[in-house]
């Protein structure tokens, strides 16, 4: 009885949080997970007999675990019988897949790591992180019913994403000249790659509180209207931690990616272009002001302007990756044909993290491009819908959000593949290798998922702080 | 050309066409979604949720679908109306302009509260944010689609 007398209180909530669970088929996303396994055999078939003159599944282990895996989320969706959205899951089931086979192509010996004395492969490793990824989308898309913890403490994540920040700052090692990653004990992550949720997290509670007050206009200078400027602070905050991270952590596209996305939340939550371009105004300022006092960025741009500068030195990475492009014209040279490798290397250093679409775009050709980035499209169109669909302002600003973090990372990494923009360090979302990109890109997804659940259950009343107990009862008329 | 060359490209372009069919079937998807989306009527605005309501009119959990102007207040000729001993006859008016709501107190006696701040004059409000008349709390929402 004591123990039932402690949760009284507690179990209507319990209730609420995991009964009645009743199963709920989902046709549409065993479809088109079907659809998926088909292509992604396929793909597989084709890897093979281009690599070993036989036709059959190329390390086909592999690839029936992580179909497997994909099927195995699918039921434990249908037994949570919540309704929740049926096309993220197979359009990022794609992408990962398309990823695995990439994995599998590249030279194996590109990344080794060891865990508990067995020694894991390229291929492997992004395996096993495939699968923790599609573990955490799922188990989010289930679990997460309230949206509470991230609209209450937006101020505690925030600074999180700020600690983290710091930390990686002052404890990261260097790698390839870049300050972005942090070494706990065997294990090595990104920060950054969390730090882009957490970014969305703050701003959209930030915004969805104050956006009446943003709209307002009652400062001006000159012809601008600006909203009050008390309110303007965290914007110019944002742009004093993106150049940061430039200066710092030497991330371009950390950098460009969380202002990118800051500037398309204010717009989404305000509706004012100036705003917007006024920031981007800023950011160009800001550039051009550290292009002039930094090298490395100098030399960022000038590979950016003309490669063939230094075809083998510091543009050595674009030229390969252009001539990869053009090998694959339009329908690509096949998967495991492209990319003879010099001395037992791929051209195209670090393809696996930072050009995985130059080597598809070589390998499946400009069709295949298009169709990833077509994947990618749709993602972002769920986000979209999702925020639309919202009850209120704080999970319409959180799905958008959420889902422009992964089209505009998209964004940045494929046009620095194709130098429509200056080279920047950011990972393909889903594609790349690397645990930290995968696994904060399935926090994304696993969000979204729960965002778009219909039965949820509805927001929170907004706060109310001192100022409501001031007001005291009401006198009769 | 050899039959395992023709084969193998015939493979290649299963795959390639395998993706555009996935993408195909989905953007079906998503085009019909959209298009039952723009078939709703999408007039309403947003919707005000009676949250909490001790004279029981409204009834607590009640949902309004509201209009560009809804009138507030004790008196009957209200859109909605708040039989409140604490209410004013007309008492508030929400308005919708351009993509924002607005609250306007019609000067009542005890006042509207938007997140427990009375309003001056006009108020903007978002979706999420509570109202409170008399003693009826209210919550604005998005309309449902």
């Amino acid at each position: 009885m004591t123990s039932g007398a402690m949760h009284g209180v507690r179990t209507p909530a319990l209730h609420r949080t995991f009964g009645p669970i009743r199963p709920r088929p989902r046709w549409l996303e065993l479809r088109l997970l079907g659809l998926v396994a088909l292509a992604l055999a396929a793909g597989s078939v084709s890897l093979g007999a281009t690599v070993t003159r036989r036709f059959g599944l190329y390390d086909a282990e592999g690839l029936l675990i992580y179909l497997g895996a994909l099927f195995a989320a699918h039921a434990g969706q249908v037994l949570a019988g919540r309704r929740t959205d049926q096309i993220l899951l197979p359009t990022v089931a794609m992408l990962g897949g398309i990823s695995l086979l990439l994995m599998q192509r590249l030279p194996q010996d590109l990344v080794t790591q060891t865990f508990f004395g067995t020694t894991l492969d390229l291929a492997q490793v992004q395996l096993v992180w495939l699968l923790c990824a599609l573990t955490v989308a799922t188990t989010l898309g289930i679990v997460v019913r309230s949206d509470r913890w991230l609209r209450r403490y937006k101020y505690t994540w925030a600074a999180v994403g700020v600690g983290l920040l710091l930390l990686t700052f002052v404890f990261g090692t260097e790698v390839n000249g870049q300050r972005l990653t942090l070494q706990l004990g065997p294990l090595s992550g990104q920060p950054t790659e969390l730090l882009k949720v957490i970014l969305v997290v703050f701003l959209a509670g930030y915004l969805s509180e104050n956006r009446a007050l943003l709209v307002e206009q009652d400062t001006r200078i000159g012809p601008i209207r600006l909203p009050p400027l008390p309110y303007l602070a965290p914007m110019v905050a944002m742009w004093a931690i993106a150049l940061g991270i430039v200066v710092i952590q030497r991330d371009l596209g950390a950098a460009l990616l969380f202002f990118g996305v800051f500037l398309a939340l204010l717009y989404v939550a305000t509706g004012r272009v100036s705003l917007v371009i006024i920031g981007f105004v800023l950011f160009l300022l800001g550039s051009a002001v550290m292009a002039v006092l930094f090298d490395h960025i100098r030399t960022r741009i000038d590979i950016w302007i003309d490669p063939f500068a230094d075809p083998l030195g510091s543009g050595f990475q674009v030229v390969q990756a252009l001539h990869a492009f053009a090998r694959g014209g339009l329908l690509g040279v096949g998967l495991g044909a492209g990319l003879p490798e010099i001395a037992g290397r791929p051209p195209i250093p670090e393809v696996h993290t930072d050009f995985p679409l130059a080597a598809l775009g070589e390998e499946l050709g400009i069709l295949g491009v298009v169709a990833i980035l077509g994947l990618y499209l749709v993602v972002v169109e769920r986000g979209l819908r999702i925020g639309a669909a919202a009850a209120d302002d704080f999970r319409a600003l959180l799905a958008v959000g959420l889902a422009l973090v992964i089209g505009v990372q998209a964004f940045i990494i494929a046009a620095g593949n194709l130098k429509v923009l200056p080279l920047t360090g950011v990972t393909l979302p889903f594609i790349s290798y690397g645990g930290s990109s995968l696994l904060a890109n399935a926090v994304v997804v696993g969000l979204l998922l729960a965002l778009s659940d219909k039965g949820v259950e509805p927001p929170p009343p907004p706060r109310v702080g001192s100022r409501w107990r001031r007001v005291g009862r009401p006198r009769a008329d | 050309m050899d039959g395992f060359l023709l084969v193998l490209w015939a493979v290649r372009l299963l795959f390639l066409g395998l993706i555009y069919l996935f993408l195909a079937r989905v953007i079906r998807v998503l085009l019909r979604d959209l298009r039952a989306a723009a078939r709703e009527p999408a007039d309403r605005p947003g919707r005000l949720i009676v949250l909490e309501s001790p004279g029981g009119e409204p009834t607590a959990g009640q949902s309004f679908g509201l209009d560009v102007i809804t009138s507030l207040g004790r008196d009957v000729n209200n859109a909605i109306v708040i039989d409140d001993p604490f209410a004013s006859a007309d008492h508030a008016v929400l308005t919708y302009r351009g993509r924002d709501w607005f609250v306007e107190d019609l000067a009542s006696k005890n006042g509207s509260y938007v997140n427990g701040r009375r309003v001056d004059g006009v108020a903007p409000m978002g979706f999420g944010d509570e109202l409170q008349i008399g003693q009826v709390r209210m919550r604005l929402e998005r309309a449902l689609r």
